[in-house]
């Protein structure tokens, strides 16, 4: 598998959450080639790979399909569309940025925003609400766009510098990437577990894919693979991890403390490059859902270290998504007993 | 029109760095005019006519777009950068841009929302609290690539929306430039003069140098103006309305414009059934205001485009305006040579 290419097909796709069937098919059509592939009526992607023997555990490999985004709620007299957020979108981002509307096709607009000429000195212009200007008026608009659209910033993948890309919607893509190379690392080898996949809709508005999907696959384990803060200019290294320096391992009263610690040692066994990720109680990743499935299941979760989070120019090191896959395949075989 | 407009938007150049929107204009007008480019690099195109008029009259534009430029490289690869002309910073917190003459990709952005006091989240970033992100791990590895006092420019594709809508960077003034080019091409009846000026956005500069140099009778601006016919303005705090015609004002921030001038640039609209609007705010300003005061004094008339988002990555405007400013600004100059 090719990741550059893998990662940059998952992030061209459109997901923002609720809508997420253009990046499903895509995330399925690609998982298929390692996995019996399902979708579930929530918008799912469930992979089976292998045939499974009852005699070992089930180990679910997790990462979310649905990106931010932002959803139209009405349409102005002046053919302006009003906008909210799906998801936690960072609505700095939005001021005079090109976007894209997704009617009954796919149409381009503009955020509005006041220029600095008309704007009173210090006067931020904080608005309440949020306007696209798609050049049209209000009868022209509705013959293409429906209240509960969704609206998306659709940066393509960029390669910037050596392993360092940027694009949107790299939350979580790159940890749906991750998956996919795991099990491409795994083809052909022998496993400890059943290996189970679930690329989940719906993380970034509650994380309610991973509920419903990991009910259908009850697993015993459960990795669940995200992204987690990079440290930027202006932060601290107490407070994030660091782009580059390997999959970020959550430990946290919430996660299985073995299953932390068998990929620490799995980690430090195979000298894979790894960081420390400490919270202290839930960890606002499908985890959080996955773990307190029917009787509980046991879940870590790995975080690709990713800097400028929910904005469309999240940045990130290729590397640590390869770590991250040779982590989870170098668990999977076996290294560490929990 | 709008295709030059395209290649005259995707070309980078902000203040004091115009050197390859220059070099396409020249390419566009060189067998149409005598050309000189000026200490500062604005270019005078002097177009001889079948007449030589009365008047001796001159149409501006300027070729310069705002951004920014890198201050400092700071130890960790980013860049610290200012804005050059009015930029909000609002307008590049999450976007992409280009840095230096190798054009190398970079990003704006900081503390991801989940780790900002509620309080901030809609709060603007200053430009002392941003750094461009160039994928640089240290400054040594970013010293290859760019250098201080790079220019920044923002990336932003040219797109066609909705009903006549056109969306890209620079908009503000390359329309003006098109246009200019167009009447060039054209072949005027009439001596005239055309100056491309620089650096407009940092106070009208460009245009103070070159019309002393043709020291002209009547002057035209061609310009973009700021339109908020938008929901968060209403009545006369939209200024003036996109599809709606070219601009005429009779004031802004810097110039108060030749009241009989104004007056025959509305009959002349009039008379043609050429839609024309002036503005309802007194704000901005244009290069009109250094060349009306040159020398002894220029009688002078700003001819504009009403322009969404102005200074940002993503202007507006319609190409229907565009065509309006054309049909304007030539009729005027026939009935401005000899007057």
């Amino acid at each position: 598998m090719e990741l550059l290419k893998t990662l940059t097909e998952l992030c061209a796709q459109r997901g923002v959450s609720g809508d997420e069937k253009t990046a499903s098919e895509k995330a399925a059509q690609l998982l298929s080639e390692y996995a019996d592939v399902s979708t579930d009526p929530f918008g799912n992607v469930c992979g089976t790979v292998g045939s499974h023997d009852d005699s070992k555990q089930t180990l679910l490999l997790e990462a979310h399909i649905d990106e931010i985004g932002m959803i139209v709620t009405y349409i102005t007299d002046d053919g302006f569309l009003k906008i909210s957020p799906c998801g936690g979108t960072d609505e700095r981002v939005l001021t005079a940025q090109q976007v894209t509307v997704c009617g009954r096709k796919s149409i381009t607009g503009v955020v509005t925003s006041i220029p600095p000429h008309l704007q009173k000195d210090g006067e931020s212009g904080d608005s309440a609400s949020i306007y696209v200007d798609i050049g049209m008026t209000k009868a022209q608009a509705e013959k293409i766009v429906s209240l509960g659209d969704r609206v998306l910033v659709e940066n393509t993948l960029e390669l910037m510098r050596g392993h360092i890309v940027t694009s949107k919607a790299l939350d979580d893509r790159s940890g749906v990437a991750a998956v996919l190379l795991a099990l491409d690392k795994l083809k052909g080898k022998q496993t400890n577990y059943n290996i189970s996949v679930l690329f989940a809709a719906q993380e970034e508005t509650g994380e309610r894919g991973a509920q419903t999907g990991a009910f259908s696959i009850a697993p015993d384990l459960a990795v669940a693979v995200d992204v987690s803060f990079a440290k930027t200019h202006f932060e601290s290294e107490e407070d994030c991890g660091i782009m580059g320096k390997g999959t970020m391992i959550g430990v946290s009263p919430s996660l299985c403390r073995e299953l932390s610690q068998a990929f620490i040692d799995t980690a430090q066994q195979k000298e894979i490059p790894y960081q420390i990720e400490v919270m202290n109680g839930k960890t606002g990743t499908d985890a959080d859902k996955i773990s307190v499935t029917k009787s509980g299941v046991k879940t870590v979760t790995l975080s690709i270290p990713l800097k400028y989070m929910h904005t469309p120019v999240e940045v990130l090191d290729l590397r640590d998504i390869d770590y991250t896959a040779s982590l989870i395949a170098e668990f999977a075989q076996g290294r560490c007993e929990i | 029109m709008t295709e030059l407009l395209k290649q005259l938007c995707l070309l980078d150049g902000i203040s004091g760095d115009e050197g390859r929107v220059r070099d396409f204009i020249i390419s566009q007008i060189k067998d149409c005019a005598e050309i000189t480019v000026d200490p500062l690099g604005s270019i005078i195109a002097f177009c001889k006519g079948e007449q030589t008029p009365k008047n001796k009259v001159l149409v501006s534009a300027h070729m310069d777009e705002v951004g920014m430029i890198v201050t400092y490289i700071n130890a960790d690869g980013t860049l610290k950068c200012d804005c050059v002309g009015g930029v909000d910073p609002k307008v590049v917190y999450g976007k992409r841009v280009r840095v230096g003459r190798d054009k190398i990709l970079g990003v704006i952005a900081g503390t991801a929302i989940h780790n900002v006091p509620k309080a901030d989240r809609s709060k603007a970033v200053p430009f002392d609290k941003l750094v461009i992100d160039i994928g640089c791990e240290s400054r040594q590895e970013a010293e290859k690539l760019v250098r201080q006092g790079d220019s920044v420019c923002f990336v932003s594709d040219f797109t066609r929306f909705g009903d006549g809508f056109v969306k890209c960077k620079a908009i503000d003034d390359r329309a003006g430039c098109a246009i200019m080019i167009q009447l060039i091409k054209d072949r005027p009846k009439f001596d005239t003069y055309f100056t491309f000026v620089v650096q407009e956005e940092i106070g009208l500069r460009g245009a103070a140098a070159a019309s002393y140099t043709v020291a002209p009778d009547f002057a035209f601006v061609l310009e973009a103006t700021t339109a908020s016919d938008i929901p968060e303005s209403e009545n006369e705090k939209k200024v003036c309305e996109l599809g709606k015609g070219a601009v005429v004002s009779y004031m802004d921030r810097h110039t108060i414009y030749d009241k009989e001038m104004y007056s025959l640039a509305f009959e002349t609209a009039k008379e043609n059934s050429i839609p024309v609007q002036t503005k309802s705010v007194i704000a901005g300003g244009n290069d009109a205001g250094a060349i009306h005061l040159s020398r002894g004094g220029v009688r002078t008339t700003a001819i504009s485009l009403p322009c969404r988002y102005l200074h940002s990555p993503s202007c507006v405007i319609n190409e229907r305006d565009m065509q309006s400013a054309y049909d304007l600004v030539k009729l005027l100059l026939n009935r401005t040579y000899n007057k």
